[in-house]
């Protein structure tokens, strides 16, 4: 985790000094007079995440020498690395089927996908699932409460 | 024989298809609707726009004799709807029921909205807000000139706004008078009725919702063309002096392109609401008053609305765009 | 007294309570399926209550709101993914006792934690709302900035083991919630162009993303050692983990209590939400525990703490709306259309003309209570049911529901990108041990608090001495530096960080009992 908290920490710092030097100005309009500047509060808050991001790096690399040798394994395993992945795939395929197909697909792709990904092979599965979640899903929107997702 | 050249079959051929065409689109028109109809309504639920709109939505059904679904599409004070409007087919399916400021105010406020009364083919409008300066039962002020007089004793008073709009007229005022105004910022309506019931700011502009307290709150002076059907006694700001007078009406909106059978038959349908007990019942709980536009007279008041806003931001100082 | 008396009579009838019944119960199912909230459930309701009656639809709608804050806690316990934001805290304590075999004991001390800190609050509701909400209106803007500076405070007690991380993560979530208009200069802030965050990042499909679909990944990423584990969860070893025991219910009552005078309070007071008053109690009971470093493993107290809190706060923000016919929270603001809807406008002129009408709703929700804790009984048993099915099932569900559940805030696909981007944030902060909850903290207090600040300063005409006119508001002050000097004062160096394995979010506790 120390290694982890270094790198993490080093991340925080440029997106802080990122924000600070070049979006912050770049988005928000300096405000009209008499009132607190809108820059105020989002500079204020990543020069806060700044110095504590500095704080954290530097306690942890100092630690870092003293601790015994620890467990080396990194906090995020390939395996969830991997999943976080998967769902950013299938959800690609699900916006894309949305606009240009329908919501029906993308709910489907969304439910079938993440049964394919999971290791789920056996067809029944692969299409009662998703045929009884999203008719029920229909019937819950749809008639009972007469609404429509548009 | 002689009629039937192949330029005269051709020439047959098109007028047959023209005519289908023309009476398919009129066919339309005549068998609309025929299916349910998405309403789009610009901000979330449990406004007072949003009830306006699924009363109107429950009159229009039974008129229309289809389910009309009333979906919110909140962002930027209706713009977001209005933008997803534009992008719908014309076919009277997907209509936006909104004030119609997101046109005729709003585009010189928010940089990003860029409408104008041309954008849309209106359906009729129904009902306005009572906007107007609200203040506790026991100030000493029941016009802008008293009060005027008023803030001058009491230097550093303050004034709850929550638009653009709002400070637009307390500029305006403190500005030809010399007034020390603070304006605290409120972001809702609620907000507003809260921060004048428990006095913490002295005046505020209101939507209409202030009518709600007439055993706390009056109005100082109606801020529309017109004087309020709930406070008769209170002066306009125009009447005052100050030609700052901006209306606001719900009005049925529609993608550009819609052909004005469809218009006609859904401002039918809205005019219903005008002589409708519930819609009644709603509105004056809410103490909204119905004031039934046509189609035509929609587009006029657009039209004029946009003008005249215009100028008046533009004399102001607030246009962005 | 006598009123309520009549209320009941009318109230106690098959087919007034059916409709309270189905409320509850369509809140308790909406709760506890991740991605579905109360909000969109309420919202989507209205239109089918215009074929009932007013107070079968008002105990309807109020019953789906407080079935919902109830049934949040089920999927945080079970699935580590709180139903709502609110039940955030819930999940902290609940899933590793779930993890323990100790499930169906949090879920029943969840219920009753929900159901007495519902009761009671309906109760306060009753007694109190007209001189209460009197005196809310003395609590203006310059009063919550104070409080809401005292409830940061609380951000300490939430950090878990770092609370260095913890505040980043606090920063990170006030900065976000910068992004839009703002509301006092009305420069739009971050926005990058787009018109769909000109009024901020709306906080469901944040929070679906960060605290459901990335702890979904997360599992996926763990599914075979999940599942191993699987059937241990529901059923429990002992009759000890299945059911409350007595010395917990005596560790437990004085924490419900607590929560419940919290979530009462939060809920009074304009603008806060459910999730401020769970954390609040979440925070407060953790600090006033002899055994702080133990949250965050399996105190049931966690479980009770957030529960009664967030349930509280439902009757208890409708006493403004009542009252005053302001509505100090997202649902009594949907609720005021179905009130005019149905007749009723809310308000001190509903007493007055309505009272018949006003007695029935309160022994509505009164029954709501009651009904609430027998849905709540047999809806476990269901869906701890439900969790055996293996992960690679559930997981699918889950996500189609919050893709729903956050498409429907603005029926707009935008929500889905803001989704997807807090679930790669969440996923992190939850690897990396970044505290979610005081991010969703800060995210919720930011914006209010900077509002409030402006506020402040307007009102008090830039001069300081103006305080004086605002005690209120001096008394929050003194305790915010007074907690301040007390956490400095009592604050040892900090421990290494990651020896411990039980962090905040973390959803495999490493070497446990």
């Amino acid at each position: 985790m120390r290694r982890a908290n270094v790198i993490s920490g080093v991340i925080l710092v440029l997106f802080g000094l990122l924000m600070l030097a070049v979006v912050i100005p770049a988005q928000i309009e300096p405000g009209p007079d008499g009132m607190m500047s809108p820059r105020l509060v989002p500079g204020m808050m990543m020069g806060v995440v700044v110095a504590l991001s500095l704080l954290l790096v530097v306690n942890n690399i100092r630690a870092k020498g003293r601790e015994p040798a620890e467990d080396a394994t990194p906090p995020i395993s390939g395996a969830e690395l991997l999943a976080l992945a998967k769902i950013g795939v299938i959800f690609a395929a699900a916006i894309l089927l949305y606009l240009l197909v329908s919501p029906l697909a993308a709910g489907a792709v969304i439910v079938v996908g993440g049964l394919l990904a999971l290791g789920e092979r056996r067809p029944l599965v692969l299409i009662a699932m998703p045929a009884a979640l999203l008719t029920a899903i229909w019937f819950l929107f749809y008639k009972v409460l007469g609404t429509g997702i548009v | 024989m002689q009629g039937f050249t192949k330029r005269g079959l051709l020439k047959l051929a098109a007028g047959a298809l023209l005519g289908a065409v023309g009476l398919g689109h009129a066919a339309l028109a005549a068998d609309y609707p025929a299916g349910p109809i998405t309403m789009l309504v610009g901000y979330g639920a449990g406004g007072q726009t949003d009830l306006v709109a699924r009363a109107a939505a429950k009159v229009m059904s039974e008129q229309l004799g289809v389910p009309i679904n009333v979906v919110n599409k909140p962002g930027a004070g209706g713009a977001v709807a209005a933008r997803d409007l534009k992008q719908a087919a014309p076919d009277g399916y997907t209509i936006l029921f909104h004030s119609n400021s997101v046109v005729n105010s709003a585009p010189f406020i928010i940089e990003k909205v860029d409408f104008t009364p041309e954008d849309f083919d209106y359906a009729g409008m129904i009902t306005a807000y009572q906007v107007g300066m609200a203040t506790q039962k026991d100030k000493p002020f029941n016009t802008i000139a008293e009060y005027v007089a008023w803030a001058k004793q009491n230097p550093g008073s303050s004034y709850g706004a929550l638009s653009p709009e709002a400070r637009l007229y307390i500029n305006e005022i403190a500005k030809k008078n010399g007034l020390d105004v603070n304006i605290v910022p409120l972001k809702s309506g609620s907000e507003m009725i809260n921060a004048l019931l428990g006095n913490q700011v002295v005046m505020a502009f209101s939507g209409g919702i202030h009518y709600r307290y007439p055993d706390e709150l009056k109005t100082v002076s109606a801020l529309t063309t017109f004087r309020h059907s709930s406070a008769p006694e209170v002066p306009t700001i125009e009447e005052e002096g100050y030609p700052l007078g901006m209306d606001s009406r719900t009005t049925l909106f529609l993608p550009k392109g819609t052909p004005r059978p469809i218009l006609d038959r859904l401002a039918g349908a809205l005019q219903a609401a005008e002589t409708d007990a519930d819609f009644a019942k709603v509105t004056s709980a809410a103490n909204i008053p119905i004031k039934y536009l046509g189609v035509d007279q929609s587009y006029a008041e657009m039209r004029d609305t946009y003008a005249k806003n215009k100028g008046i931001m533009q004399q102001a100082g607030l246009i962005s765009n | 007294m006598s009123a309520l008396l009549i209320g009941f009579q009318d109230v106690l009838n098959p087919a007034t309570l059916f409709w309270v019944a189905v409320g509850v119960t369509l809140g308790y199912v909406l709760g506890a399926l991740p991605g579905l909230g109360k909000a969109t459930g309420v919202a989507v309701c209205i239109p089918l209550t215009f074929y009932l009656g007013p107070v079968a639809a008002l105990g309807m709608l109020i019953g789906i709101a407080k079935g919902s804050a109830a049934g949040s806690a089920v999927s945080a316990i079970l699935l580590n993914t709180p139903g709502e934001p609110s039940s955030a805290p819930t999940a902290l304590d609940g899933y590793p006792l779930a993890r323990q075999g100790k499930a169906q004991k949090a879920l029943k001390m969840g219920l009753y934690a929900s159901v007495i800190g519902d009761f009671v609050s309906t109760l306060i509701l009753i007694g109190l709302a007209a001189p209460l909400a009197r005196y809310a209106l003395l609590i203006g803007p310059v009063e919550i900035c104070t409080i809401l500076l005292f409830s940061l405070t609380f951000i300490g007690a939430l950090s878990g083991k770092s609370m260095i991380k913890g505040l980043i993560a606090g920063a990170l979530g006030v900065f976000f919630a910068t992004v839009g208009l703002e509301a006092e200069t009305f420069v739009s802030r971050m926005t990058f162009g787009l018109l769909e965050l000109e009024d901020g990042i709306a906080l469901v499909p944040m929070a679906i993303g960060m605290l459901a679909v990335a702890e979904m990944a997360v599992q996926a990423g763990n599914v075979r050692k999940l599942d191993s584990e699987g059937a241990r969860i529901t059923d429990g070893a002992t009759r000890a983990d299945r059911v409350v025991l007595a010395a917990e219910w005596r560790r437990c009552l004085p924490v419900i209590a607590r929560g419940t005078l919290i979530g009462s309070v939060v809920g009074i007071l304009p603008g806060l939400g459910a999730s401020v008053g769970s954390f609040l109690s979440y925070g407060a009971t953790r600090k006033a525990s002899k055994t702080p470093e133990k949250y965050g493993t399996g105190m049931i107290e966690g479980v009770a703490a957030a529960e009664s809190a967030d349930n509280a706060v439902v009757p208890s923000s409708l006493i403004p709306l009542f009252a005053l016919g302001i509505p100090g929270s997202v649902i009594a603001a949907i609720l005021i259309a179905a009130f005019i809807l149905h007749g009723l406008t809310p308000g001190p002129l509903m007493f007055q003309q309505q009272p018949r009408l006003v007695a029935d709703v309160y022994a509505a929700m009164l029954c709501a209570s009651v009904i609430l804790l027998i849905v709540g009984y047999t809806g476990q048993r269901l869906f701890a049911q439900v969790i055996k099915a293996p992960l690679r099932l559930i997981i699918p569900g889950v996500l189609l529901l919050c893709t729903v559940g956050a498409y429907m805030e603005t029926s707009s696909v935008f929500s889905i990108y803001v989704m997807l981007f807090f679930t790669v944030i969440g996923f992190f902060a939850r690897k990396l041990d970044f505290s979610f909850v005081t991010f969703l903290i800060g995210f919720v207090i930011g914006p209010n608090l900077e509002l409030s600040f402006r506020q402040t300063l307007q009102l008090l005409d830039h001069k300081a001495m103006n305080l004086t006119n605002h005690p209120i508001a001096v008394v929050f002050i003194l305790l915010t530096v007074a907690v301040v000097w007390w956490i400095g004062r009592g604050k040892k160096p900090a421990a290494p960080e990651d020896q411990a394995a039980h962090y905040l979010g973390q959803s495999k506790p490493k070497g446990r009992i």
